[in-house]
């Protein structure tokens, strides 16, 4: 891995009053498939386009290879963009969009022989012949890609290069663009508000929210071990539990139990993470009750999915959601609603949310 | 039964609307065009004649008198000439305002499309006189010029075909402007930045993408410029000199000072052949070669 191959230096920009990224600060490896995840309005469309030349930071820098970028046009730049529409040429056929950017570089026979290479590529050499109206979504995006792609870019920048797709579609492209971006070892950096895409396609990821990043680390990581209450709600489903400091153990006054935690908080009140898979839900009549990590509560919603259940387990005035694997085809193992149980948890599987 | 009558022959409106007022006078001039032309009121000898028995009296000697005269023939070359030219500069002032009109924001966009259409609130008749006012010798313009020192006597900026083109093309731009702008207001602005991403500079963009999908809008602009200024008649009239004829001039004396109808008559329907034939028979290739390009 080569560190320092794109690095972002105290990127800010306004539009007008709006403050749309304040001081960012990233570092991405070369080959890397990194994924910028955030909601709308939380800047990393903004980020990405300045990356791609289209915006001018108000301030920072961008290194590409340790060479500053900043200041470059989007023609001068070693890199290309993929457009979330695509952006692919409506008077040209599949053939000449492909070809666009490397009309100037290349003599004809060369041309043809990289329109051929990158449309076996991506298997789209039966259609270049063809109009873009006449093209499926899934093709227009190849296309796009290719047309990127045929430029040999060191940096591929992907605005939401999924969203356009249907479901379906979706998870085989994503498989697609991965095996892709491991085959031909290009840096990918691309942005998603969709957290299961941004979880599945990165190798690291950056969580946005109002123009900063909030983390930044593997999705592992990012799910696992948030720092932030907003990322670990905003990345899968999350139970935040506030606890308070007691001389030798964690008090919540919400589920009015005790609970251990694997390390100490350093504030006296603090929320804690509990993702709801990791929670162990029994029939209260079987075991007893011990209060430490582990609650009594009523089942007040079921969702049968499959692989799982999701329960929603009301305590006091908290719910709890829990998902229980269906190892067991046996229907013993479900409770049903109104049933009293018994929810319980390794203490590891707390954590601490700092923000 | 009356009601699917009446549905069936309603897509015939436009037609019928069509034949009222296209053909129906176009045939009311082709019919004149190829009378006899004599004085008295109306101008010119029935084309049906019953005396006795049916005489059909047609002449094309008002097509021949046209094509042998070329004080006629020049005049509408003259016209073509300021038609082309002003057309080029309509589009040459027009395409970079439409595009940025286009591309501005909301509020600026709607502002500037106000500006563009306010002159057609006021008479047309008091927009060129009031050029006159500025061109003339004592004018505004000449005032300006004199009091910078520019010039030591004032400029004969009136009464020639300077002063023709540039009214025109003052009057006409809206109508360039217009559908122009209809065109590039949906134009992707993603696809300029695709292509400045995929290599090129801002020159060759314009050339390669902008240029080639606003070829609808240029051409709709052009034609609604183009054609009636071709048998534009008052402009030349109070802007001109006598240097140079032109077609509606020359029209409007032959109706009005000399009231030979149906030598008007000729010289109208040679025009309408001559402008309309050439554009639908281009109308036609280019919505063939639209079509397979998908624009």
């Amino acid at each position: 891995m080569n560190k320092n191959f794109l690095v972002i230096e105290n990127i800010s920009k306004s539009f007008g009053k709006n403050k749309v990224l304040e001081n960012i600060n990233l570092d991405i490896s070369k080959s890397e498939f990194f994924g910028l995840l955030g909601s709308s309005g939380s800047g990393k469309t903004t980020l990405l386009r300045i990356l791609g030349g289209f915006e001018k930071p108000d301030s920072g820098r961008i290194f590409l290879e340790g060479v500053d970028i900043t200041n470059l046009e989007p023609f001068d730049r070693p890199l290309n963009y993929m457009f979330q529409s695509y952006a692919l040429f409506p008077h040209l056929n599949v053939f000449d969009n492909l070809a666009f950017g490397i009309r100037e570089k290349f003599n004809k026979n060369e041309i043809n022989s990289e329109v051929k290479d990158i449309s076996e590529l991506l298997s789209i050499d039966n259609l270049l012949n063809r109009r873009i109206k006449q093209l499926s979504g899934g093709e227009q995006q190849r296309v796009a890609l290719g047309r990127c792609l045929i430029k040999k870019p060191k940096l591929l920048l992907l605005d939401e290069p999924l969203a356009a797709l249907d479901k379906k579609l979706r998870s085989k492209t994503q498989l697609e663009l991965t095996s892709l971006q491991k085959q031909l070892k290009v840096t990918f950096v691309f942005v998603t508000h969709d957290q299961e895409e941004a979880m599945s396609l990165s190798d690291r990821m950056a969580i946005m929210r109002e123009g900063k990043i909030l983390e930044c680390s593997s999705p592992e990581e990012v799910y696992e071990n948030p720092k932030s209450f907003y990322t670990a709600n905003f990345i899968g489903i999350a139970n935040t539990i506030e606890v308070y400091k007691k001389s030798n153990h964690y008090f919540s006054n919400e589920l009015n139990i005790n609970l251990e935690l694997e390390h100490e908080a350093k504030k006296q009140k603090t929320n804690i993470l509990l993702r709801p898979e990791k929670i162990k839900i029994k029939s209260a009549k079987d075991v007893k009750i011990n209060l430490v990590n582990s609650f009594e509560g009523v089942v007040l919603e079921k969702s049968y999915l499959g692989s799982f259940t999701r329960y929603e387990v009301k305590s006091g005035n908290k719910i709890i959601s829990v998902l229980d694997q269906n190892y067991n085809s046996n229907s013993n193992y479900n409770f049903p609603i109104g049933e009293r149980v018994l929810c319980s948890w390794e203490k590891e599987s707390l954590k601490i949310l700092e923000d | 039964m009356k009601n699917k009558l009446f549905e069936k022959y309603f897509i015939f409106t436009p037609y019928f609307w069509l034949v009222l007022f296209f053909f129906i006078p176009l045939a009311i001039i082709f019919k004149i065009s190829i009378s006899v032309s004599e004085w008295g009121m109306p101008p010119y000898q029935e084309l049906f004649i019953f005396e006795n028995q049916f005489k059909f009296n047609a002449t094309f000697e008002n097509y021949i008198y046209i094509f042998r005269d070329f004080y006629y023939i020049g005049s509408f070359i003259n016209s073509l000439i300021l038609a082309l030219i002003s057309t080029f500069f309509c589009l040459l002032i027009g395409y970079p305002l439409a595009f940025y009109i286009a591309t501005s924001n909301v509020r600026l966009r709607n502002i500037l499309l106000v500006l563009v259409v306010i002159p057609f609130w006021s008479s047309f008749l008091l927009r060129v006189y009031a050029w006159k006012i500025i061109l003339q010798n004592n004018g505004i313009l000449n005032l300006i010029l004199l009091n910078l020192g520019i010039t030591s006597e004032p400029l004969q900026l009136l009464y020639n075909q300077y002063a023709v083109i540039m009214g025109i093309v003052y009057t006409y731009l809206p109508l360039m402007i217009l559908p122009l702008y209809g065109y590039l207001n949906k134009f992707d602005l993603n696809l300029i930045d695709a292509s400045k991403d995929l290599g090129l500079n801002r020159v060759k963009t314009f050339i390669k993408v902008i240029l080639p999908l606003s070829i609808p809008g240029i051409i709709a602009g052009s034609l609604l410029v183009f054609i009636p200024v071709v048998g534009e008649f008052i402009i030349p009239e109070m802007l001109g000199g006598s240097d140079r004829l032109y077609y509606g001039k020359i029209l409007w004396e032959e109706f009005f000072v000399n009231r030979n109808w149906p030598g008007a008559s000729a010289l109208a329907f040679t025009g309408i052949i001559i402008l309309v034939l050439p554009i639908v028979f281009f109308q036609i290739i280019y919505s063939r070669w639209s079509e397979k390009n998908e624009i």
